[in-house]
């Protein structure tokens, strides 16, 4: 910002404060990290969905021997099912935290009732069960993560 | 916010470094400067600044008013963390380990020279949700001659959020204000949420109708950063929760406000109250009669001298 000679110093932290949480001191606020992770598998589930809409056209771009021997790279251990696997944990983890967002934003549960300040000066949305809703969605996700690790990659 | 409550209780390092970024707007520059503080016991990081304005280096700039936590002049980032500086302990934020507090103007605002921020955006957002009570009778609202009814539980209902002494950290903490300089933030849609619960306004149409556009409510995705720093427990992230609900709620037209204050005369001249019948106990679990006999005897002079 200019005004006559002075030159104003804007401090946004910009971008990288939705894909870095450490950017501040995040004590206590388990939900920003939940937030990151949503922001950051939300991209990584954009690129899935235009790379799965591209390769499930095979059949009728190059018939469906070339489709067979595509699926056949879904699984061991190769670039493309890394890829894959990854893309599955985002999937995952986007589901089931959205669907604790849309309990806290959409029906407003999970936050507690106003209450009056008093120690240790918890806010109530902070207190209430979305909290530990994240605690059991992070859990969740891991498990199923790896359960879809072992299909991809073992079996 | 995170209170450490036993900070009050600790002595803080006797020698602490305090780093500012400083920041001129005649040359644009901006760099940490580095200061050595003697402490003492329950010193703020306001304490430190005045301390360092008076002893050291008189052309640091920063802003306060009351000291205390009211007027929510004094944000700083203290440690990568926003913070009121009156209402921080050094001993809170400073270790014998780590005896180094760094102080940064507030983030996601226009600095103006070193740690003082411009509040011109913040207070036109504000501004911008009518943070008063609006009534259909304007007449009634301008030349008050009757009171608002409302009952403690109402009260209750927004109390937490009327608390907000618009300090601005949790813009600064926002993510996704730190992104988009168009967003109303924290505080004022918390603001917003208050007016609307508040029983007493009456133009709760209108003031959903103003939040639902671009840039309101519907960029929050619940971080919740905004009530883990801010000072007075006001939690706009609750707030902010519930007027996207309450909004949505009204666009499907599911929601109205059901409790609107009536005015009623005020107290003194309403009619006197009917006498209790006498049958009436007025005290539970106390014998009136056995009361009126013998008076119970107060040990005045024990409660003077113990
Ligand atoms: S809501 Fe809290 S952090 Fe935000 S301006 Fe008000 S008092 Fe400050
Ligand atoms: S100086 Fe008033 S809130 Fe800190």
């Amino acid at each position: 910002m200019e005004r006559g000679r002075f030159r104003f110093l804007e401090n946004r932290l910009g971008i990288i404060a939705s894909l870095y949480p450490w950017v501040i001191d995040i004590r206590g606020n388990p939900e920003r990290i939940a937030f990151t992770l949503h922001r950051i598998t939300g991209i990584i589930l954009v690129g899935f969905v235009a790379l799965h809409i591209i390769s499930t056209n095979t059949p009728a771009r190059a018939g469906w021997e070339a489709w067979v021997e595509e699926v056949q790279r879904l699984s061991g251990v190769n670039p493309v099912s890394l890829l894959f696997f990854i893309a599955m944990g985002a999937l995952v983890f986007h589901s089931l935290n959205g669907i604790r967002l849309l309990l806290v934003e959409l029906l407003a549960l999970g936050i507690g009732r106003p209450e009056k300040p008093k120690p240790p000066y918890i806010p109530p949305s902070l207190k209430g069960y979305q909290r530990t809703l994240i605690y059991i969605v992070s859990i969740l996700s891991l498990i199923i993560w790896a359960l879809m690790g072992y299909v991809i990659f073992l079996m | 916010m995170v209170f450490d409550l036993k900070a009050a209780t600790r002595t803080p390092p006797r020698v602490v470094r305090i780093r500012v970024r400083r920041y001129n707007p005649e040359t644009g520059s901006s760099w940490w400067q580095e200061y050595e503080v003697e402490t003492y016991r329950g010193m703020t990081v306001l304490d430190a600044l005045l301390k360092i304005k008076a002893e050291r280096d008189h052309s640091l700039v920063f802003r306060y008013s009351c000291r205390m936590g009211v007027c929510g002049s004094c944000g700083l980032v203290v440690n990568k963390r926003p913070r009121l500086a009156c209402q921080t302990q050094i001993a809170e934020v400073a270790s014998e380990g780590r005896p180094v507090v760094e102080l940064e103007p507030l983030y996601n605002f226009t600095v103006l020279r070193d740690l003082a921020t411009d509040f011109t955006e913040f207070f036109r957002k504000h501004r911008f949700v009518k943070p008063y009570i609006l009534r259909r009778d304007v007449r009634e609202r301008e030349e008050p001659t009757l009171e608002y009814s409302q009952t403690p539980d109402e009260l209750a209902e927004y109390y937490e959020y009327s608390l907000c002494i618009s300090c601005g950290l949790c813009d600064a903490a926002c993510p996704v204000y730190a992104s988009d300089p168009n967003f109303l933030g924290p505080q004022a849609l918390a603001q917003a949420y208050r007016y609307i619960a508040d029983t007493r306004d009456e133009l709760w149409e209108e003031r959903l109708r103003l939040l639902d556009v671009e840039g309101s409510i519907f960029k929050c995705h619940f971080a919740a950063t905004c009530s883990a720093v801010c000072p007075k427990m006001v939690d706009p992230a609750g707030a902010i929760q519930r007027l996207r609900s309450t909004l949505l709620k009204y666009k499907v037209r599911v929601y109205r406000k059901t409790r609107v204050a009536k005015v009623v005369p005020p107290m003194e001249k309403r009619e006197p109250q009917k006498p209790l019948p006498p049958e009436a106990t007025l005290v539970e679990g106390v014998d009136l009669k056995l009361l009126e006999e013998e008076k119970p005897v107060i040990p005045v002079e024990k409660l003077l001298t113990s």
